[in-house]
């Protein structure tokens, strides 16, 4: 695409004034010249030119010069120059989108690069929360085993100490009844009652006599 | 008045040593007033279709394909700095190019007057030698016209003798410019003048049938005026490209 360039032959408004001012003195000149041609001794030549076919006015060629010179500088400031500036500002406005559009991509492509970056490191973070989570759950997991394990022992050791409790309960009462009972036994055969305190005392030092032996 | 308006045709003036369709100065300028007020006409539509944006108003797409166009001959065969020619090479090329439209139409146009196109080929050529002492300086200008540097005799007797033939050939340029244009646009008129008086017993305009080939002659003639003055203006000033390549180069 074209880039239109300041720089024309118009040059500055005072060099195409003056081009003016010259050109209307030429138009001016040419017309003087046109018209007392058969009066000026150096354009009698162009009479002769013209009965052979050549039909010569310099003053119409002087004219035609000064109304160019008129003419430049308004195609210039009337056809050349806005046309120039619509396309200048049409590229700049091109230009300026392209910059704008590729700014944006430049800022998109940072914006998905941190957001790569932050969804990877929200991961990390997740990840280690997550292992961390893991190893709380373990160590309290082994520490509630611990306690469930101790609390176990201490409740079987209990335990344990009252069925021995019981047992020796139950044995020193079963021994009463079995005293009472063979004393019971003897009376009958016997037939007379025997002294209540020293048959016991006799008949238990019988019975753990026997349990040793057993 | 008696000379604007003769021979029974508007703005013509009256035949004898300028010949039988010799245009009086006012003819000719009346003419070109013509051609100038289509021109802004035109223009001044196009222009008010110019915005920032990419031209939908049918003229002004016009003319900035005009523009482009102009442009791209002028930076084709000058060269980068040929831009600035645009404006010069443009109001040359749409004056001449609606000048012979004109001639289509109408019984006469500016660019079917050998003065006429003297005055713009004076023009063109003498815009060429200002441009050609811009770019090279008084003597350079003048020594670009001695040809290539010779040493010795040679430059002695070879250098004038270019020198001459490149001044006779700058003045010919004046003539070939002009003639050819006044040739192909009045001798257009001529021949479609000829060749209906050959129909005119059977009422058939004969002439008429030129119209094709007189369309194309408007536009290549605009065409070779224009162009021939960008390739003048690239020989004068090619050595000013040269030197300006050679300055970057050296700061490169």
């Amino acid at each position: 695409m074209s880039t239109p360039n300041a720089t024309t032959p118009s040059g500055s408004p005072a060099a195409a004034l003056v081009r003016t001012v010259i050109g209307l003195a030429m138009m001016a000149g040419g017309f003087y010249l046109s018209q007392h041609a058969e009066e000026i001794p150096f354009l009698a030549f162009q009479k002769a030119l013209g009965e052979k076919g050549v039909p010569l006015d310099l003053g119409i060629t002087t004219a035609t010069i000064g109304v160019f010179l008129v003419l430049l500088p308004i195609i210039r400031v009337f056809y050349i120059k806005p046309l120039e500036e619509a396309i200048l500002e049409r590229n700049t406005q091109l230009e300026r989108t392209f910059s704008e559009a590729e700014e944006l991509r430049a800022e998109m492509a940072r914006l998905r690069s941190e957001y790569e970056e932050r969804i990877a490191q929200t991961e990390a973070e997740a990840r280690a929360q997550i292992q961390q989570q893991i190893r709380e759950a373990q160590q309290m997991r082994q520490q509630l085993m611990a306690e469930a394990a101790e609390r176990a022992e201490e409740l079987l050791a209990r335990a344990r100490e009252d069925i021995e409790r019981e047992r020796q309960k139950v044995l020193a009462e079963l021994q009463l009844r079995v005293v009472d009972l063979s004393l019971s036994a003897a009376e009958k055969v016997v037939g007379a009652s025997l002294d209540d305190e020293q048959n016991r005392r006799l008949v238990t030092e019988f019975i753990q006599k026997v349990e040793a032996a057993g | 008045m008696g000379e604007i308006v003769g021979n029974g045709l508007p703005l013509l003036a009256a035949g004898g040593a300028e010949g039988k369709h010799a245009v009086s100065f006012l003819g000719v300028f009346f003419f070109l007033a013509i051609v100038l007020a289509i021109i802004f006409g035109a223009l001044g539509i196009a222009r008010k279709g110019y915005s920032s944006r990419v031209f939908t108003n049918r003229p002004a797409m016009l003319a900035e394909q005009l523009y482009l166009f102009l442009e791209a001959m002028c930076v084709s065969i000058i060269g980068a700095h040929g831009r600035k020619y645009v404006t010069f090479i443009g109001t040359l090329w749409l004056v001449i190019f609606v000048g012979n439209l004109v001639a289509l139409f109408l019984a006469f146009s500016p660019t079917a007057n050998l003065s006429f196109n003297l005055g713009m080929a004076l023009l063109a050529v003498g815009y060429v030698q200002v441009e050609g002492v811009r770019a090279n300086g008084l003597i350079g200008h003048l020594a670009h016209f001695a040809g290539p540097r010779l040493g010795g005799l040679l430059a002695v007797l070879v250098s004038p003798v270019i020198f001459a033939i490149e001044v006779v050939s700058e003045i010919m340029k004046n003539v070939s410019l002009s003639l050819r244009l006044y040739g192909n646009i009045f001798g257009g008129h001529e021949a479609v003048v000829a060749m209906n008086q050959l129909g005119e017993r059977a009422l058939i305009p004969v002439g008429e049938f030129l119209l094709p080939i007189k369309l194309l002659t408007v536009v290549v003639q605009a065409l070779i005026f224009t162009l021939l003055t960008c390739v003048y203006l690239s020989l004068v000033t090619h050595h000013e490209e040269e030197h300006a390549e050679g300055h970057a180069t050296a700061h490169a």
